[in-house]
């Protein structure tokens, strides 16, 4: 499996090869922040996404 | 003498208005003269509303009969091109093919039509609200200038008086940025005050609804009539709105107002600095306290909110990608609605816990003041053609820049507005910005009202320079 064929399937884009090296080379400044953030220890920390079933219209969970 | 009529703030018009005074009729034909007087050199505007005068004729009508409903009734405002409108195409800024958006009013223009103002019409904004420039608008003060982003039509509008006030939308500072380089004011609310339905989503869980005004007391009353219920927003807190007037003309003192010493003010153009230090000082002639503080977790919310943006905006893109659609976008919007792609989502989640642990800082620092305050952004409006600008000691990229101070509070979803507090050696303006608890708007605009009616440019406009 080609590189550009790896990111296809993992990523699900089907950018030619110049246009992935183009966003690669976008991304890489974010990346760099992104890089910040995985280096905290949030285990014990929940995330601020709250699942929420949907209550019917007679207030039970639908 | 009063002031031409496009000088005039809400708070003014509306008595006219109401008192027979000052016909809607009158109102609107003036910002339409004033569109087209002006607006080839701004490119504010997308469209203006073909019954613009229908409508004013409509309100004027129903105040003449007695039956004026409030402050809005036939004052002329214009909406952001990403909400939908009955009467008017919605294009979210794109030329792109493969968009037809429904013709319905969004929850905000429903409310704005309900308390009976004009829609006089569309304003241009950045590609899927993608950006801080809005090409090809220019900032009124300086035609060469960029007036901000993503509303930046919005902003140029209500800066030039081509219409009493006008809705932006701001997921990491796109009203506040506008706001602070055009010289208006700009509110983004409490995540979930205003329902979003019929707003073209950029970003979930960041994305707000608001106004830019020529004053903090017009904020107040376009927010009063834009915050409440919206079942058909999930995001939506159906949190009825306080009587913002209450909290206008009243002092300071006993008012605990925070500084945040790190992230926003470490780098900002001299000019600035000395305004929004000026600012501080001028408070606290007048507050009861003022508190300097630190939030050192913020030195990780750029991931954080790139994580988070990259990863909403490419996921409601992503027909648009799969089907290749992504290539008629402008280069810089294209490319950052396909590298969303490379955002894992361990790091998505990863950036919703940091977003947990700053909101648990913000409310430990909020348990001791009462509103922050600090500058809206670290530049003014920079030259359409600079891609980067000198701040303090190092060169920075202007679209980096131009959003560091405000993202951080999409991030915590916590009200903050910007007020003008004067303009650099160029005759540019500068934004002082303040935030606050949730759901606490009064209390920004009881602190941003006293802060404006310190200020003799309070609610200026100007010709396009």
């Amino acid at each position: 499996m080609s590189e550009l064929d790896v990111y296809k399937d993992i990523f699900g884009v089907a950018f030619d090869a110049e246009r992935l090296e183009q966003n690669l080379s976008a991304y890489a400044d974010i990346l760099a922040e992104i890089r910040k953030l995985r280096q905290l220890d949030l285990s014990n920390v929940q995330p601020a996404v709250i699942f929420s079933p949907l209550a019917s219209k007679n207030g039970t969970p639908s | 003498m009063s002031a031409p009529l496009w000088q005039q703030s809400i708070e003014d018009l509306s008595p006219q208005i109401r008192d027979g005074a000052l016909s809607p009729i009158a109102l609107t034909e003036t910002y339409l003269e004033r569109i087209k007087a002006f607006d080839e050199r701004l490119s504010s505007f997308v469209m203006i509303a073909d019954d613009a005068l229908e409508q004013a004729a409509r309100a004027a009508s129903e105040i003449s009969d007695g039956r004026w409903i409030g402050p809005l009734h036939g004052i002329p405002i214009a909406v952001k091109d990403n909400y939908l409108t009955s009467d008017m195409p919605t294009r979210a800024g794109t030329g792109a093919p493969g968009f037809d958006f429904d013709r319905r009013d969004s929850n905000a223009v429903a409310r704005l039509r309900d308390a009976g103002a004009v829609i006089i019409g569309k304003t241009r904004m950045h590609e899927f609200a993608w950006g801080n420039e809005t090409p090809p608008t220019s900032n009124p003060w300086d035609v060469n200038r960029v007036p901000g982003g993503s509303s930046g039509g919005s902003g140029a509008a209500v800066a030039a008086g081509l219409c009493a006030a006008a809705l932006g939308s701001d997921t990491g500072g796109s009203i506040r940025i506008p706001a602070s380089i055009c010289g208006t004011v700009g509110i983004k609310p409490t995540f979930g005050l205003v329902g979003r339905d019929g707003v073209v989503p950029h970003s979930w869980s960041l994305d707000h609804a608001g106004p830019l005004t020529a004053t903090v007391a017009d904020a107040a009353t376009v927010l009063q009539v834009l915050a409440g219920p919206d079942a058909a927003d999930p995001g939506c807190a159906n949190v009825a709105a306080k009587d913002y007037s209450a909290a206008m003309g009243k002092p300071i003192s006993g008012i605990r107002i925070g500084i945040c010493r790190n992230h926003f003010f470490d780098a900002l153009q001299t000019d600035i600095e000395t305004a929004v230090e000026n600012a501080v000082a001028n408070l606290a002639a007048g507050a009861a306290e003022i508190k300097e503080f630190n939030v050192p977790n913020l030195a990780y919310g750029l991931g954080a909110i790139f994580a988070i943006e990259l990863a909403s905006s490419t996921a409601w893109h992503d027909r648009a990608i799969a089907e290749g659609r992504t290539k008629n976008y402008s280069d810089d919007v294209r490319t950052l609605v396909e590298i969303g792609r490379f955002v894992t989502a361990p790091d998505y989640l990863k950036a919703e816990q940091l977003r947990r642990l700053l909101m648990e800082d913000f409310v430990q620092v909020l348990s001791e003041v009462d509103v922050i305050v600090g500058p809206t952004l670290p530049l003014t409006a920079w030259r359409k053609d600079e891609k980067e600008v000198r701040i303090g000691v190092e060169d920075e990229s202007v679209l980096a820049a131009s959003w560091r101070l405000t993202y951080p509070w999409n991030l915590v979803g916590l009200p903050a507005i910007s007020v003008p507090c004067g303009f650099d050696s160029n005759g540019l303006p500068i934004g002082l910005q303040f935030a606050g608890r949730p759901f606490d708007e009064a209390m920004l605009f009881h602190v941003a009202d006293a802060y404006e009616k310190t200020q003799a440019d309070r609610g200026l406009r100007t010709d396009p320079k």
